[in-house]
């Protein structure tokens, strides 16, 4: 058992670390950064244009809010390496994970709406302060709970390869037919518990952009148009997230092919729970370091 | 092959470190060198050009233009002024100037002023060296960086140079993807297994900078 463990576990991380050395992260970062720049140019121009009562100024900030969320995404953070771990892990179905993408980015949006409706008009907290609540606390919050997700994927993986080599003892001595845990024993996402707790720690944290926005419409009388910028935010960043959750099921179904009969399968989704859970951990957890210097 | 692996988390934790928020503050950097008569380095001139969106930001925060006629009074530019360049000692404004291979200690920001063009808070203000310095052959850097990259800053040409001494150049050097890439390599490659990196100064691998020599 443990010699197959020895053979996949290098196998998949190999194919996963090739797959990474490919991808030219740099410019592609740069590149997002750059147009990130442009949209939010883009957005400044159409809050201004809102302020002077220009109808149009509505849709301009929407499409910009949208692509600013979708090129911001690509930035750390917004739960897309707790999205793609978990899709690598999960036996859930494209559909239902893209159903939880959009929910927590929605979710985002909406944690952005509550801050500032709360905060600044009850409370009138200053932006400046709603930006520091958000990157002291609940950006820490939100990384912590995003690591732990990933040490629940890794338990979950654990506990799997460990039911399984008992089964193959078990096989040894008595029956022919083999213990193992069923399927759906490792597979993650697949209850609302596990997907309320995806959610919930991709939304602790608003994006502080939206944040910004939300306060500035305010500022101009146009409170319910900076809700709808946000949710329309909210979708670029999902329509993001997607492609990743998207990534993260293709390289599962692709590991599953080559898994053979039942065993081979319960071996390679444990394997995938370690894999996105370490990577879940080691991402958010070295950002969670940085802020707690 | 699993020393690779967690060399790539390594690589990704940096990264983490450098940019834990994305950028969210977009700064065009101006700079300038101001020498003293006899011929040292005594100060640096800065001047920071906000992107459109945190001009907004700043005019809500700092509840600007009450008058709502897009100009600015004094107690406006007074408010930017202080909080642009009254920072608290621990923050050094992103400015790191390298001199024979170590962070040259700076002063606070003298004669700040602040001008808004195209929708844009510029605040410029000039940092002396905390001791004049004569400057030689060997070249001085200077970096303009947030360790934590939520500002961005893009080093662009000065509109009105400052004057340099006729023997010395200054020559703006951009951040080159593949040069930070390999130089963060070579630095994780240079670890050994138990070491953990100093993340501190990744932040400069992705700078801008300015190289000014003389003679």
């Amino acid at each position: 058992m443990w010699l197959r463990f020895g053979v996949i576990v290098p196998c998949i991380w190999a194919v996963g670390v090739a797959a990474w050395g490919i991808v030219p992260w740099f410019e592609i970062q740069r590149w997002a950064i750059g147009e990130q720049r442009t949209f939010q140019n883009v957005m400044a121009g159409a809050l201004r244009g809102i302020q002077a009562g220009d109808p149009q100024a509505v849709w301009t900030l929407c499409s910009a809010t949208a692509a600013y969320g979708f090129f911001h995404a690509l930035g750390p953070g917004h739960g897309k390496v707790l999205i793609g771990g978990a899709a690598l892990a999960s036996g859930a179905t494209l559909k239902r994970l893209s159903i939880l993408t959009f929910l927590s980015s929605l979710a985002q949006a909406a944690t952005a709406i509550l801050l500032v409706g709360g905060l600044y008009f009850i409370l009138q907290i200053g932006s400046a302060d709603l930006a520091d609540l958000t990157e002291t606390w609940l950006a820490p919050a939100s990384y912590a709970a995003i690591a732990a997700i990933g040490a629940v994927l890794i338990f979950r993986g654990v506990r799997s390869w460990h039911k399984i080599s008992q089964a193959k003892q078990a096989t040894h001595g008595c029956c022919s037919h083999a213990h193992g845990p069923s399927f759906n024993d490792v597979a993650t996402l697949t209850s609302t518990r596990d997907a309320v707790a995806l959610i919930a720690s991709i939304a602790i944290r608003p994006c502080t952009g939206a944040l910004f926005v939300l306060v500035i419409a305010a500022r101009f009388d146009a409170f319910a148009v900076g809700c709808l910028a946000v949710v329309t935010m909210g979708l670029g960043t999902a329509a993001f997230n997607l492609a990743v959750a998207t990534s993260g099921v293709v390289a599962r179904r692709l590991a599953g092919l080559v898994a053979r009969g039942h065993k081979g399968m319960q071996a390679i989704s444990a394997t995938l729970h370690l894999t996105g859970g370490v990577l879940i951990i080691a991402i958010s957890v070295g950002i969670l370091l940085s802020y707690l210097d | 092959m699993s020393h690779k692996f967690w060399g790539l988390i390594l690589v990704t934790m940096c990264l983490g470190g450098t940019a834990k928020a994305h950028p969210h503050v977009f700064v065009d950097a101006r700079t300038g060198f101001i020498f003293g008569t006899d011929g040292q380095l005594e100060a640096l001139r800065i001047s920071w050009t906000y992107d459109e969106f945190t001009t907004l930001i700043l005019f809500e925060s700092l509840n600007l233009d009450q008058d709502g006629n897009g100009q600015f009074n004094d107690a406006d530019r007074a408010a930017i002024i202080e909080g642009e360049t009254n920072w608290d000692s621990a923050y050094k404004g992103d400015v790191y100037l390298e001199f024979a291979g170590q962070d040259y200690p700076l002063g606070r920001p003298e004669a700040a002023a602040v001008t808004l063009n195209n929708n844009q808070v510029e605040v410029s203000f000039d940092l002396p060296l905390s001791q004049p310095v004569r400057i030689d052959t060997a070249p001085v850097f200077l970096r303009l960086y947030d360790p934590f990259f939520y500002f961005a800053y893009t080093i662009v040409p000065a509109i009105d140079p400052t004057d340099l001494p006729e023997d010395c150049q200054a020559q703006i050097v951009a951040f080159e993807p593949n040069a930070a890439e390999s130089a963060l390599q070579n630095k994780l490659a240079a670890l050994g297994r138990e070491d953990i990196p100093a993340v501190e100064n990744v932040g400069r691998l992705f700078s801008d900078e300015v190289q000014l020599t003389c003679g």
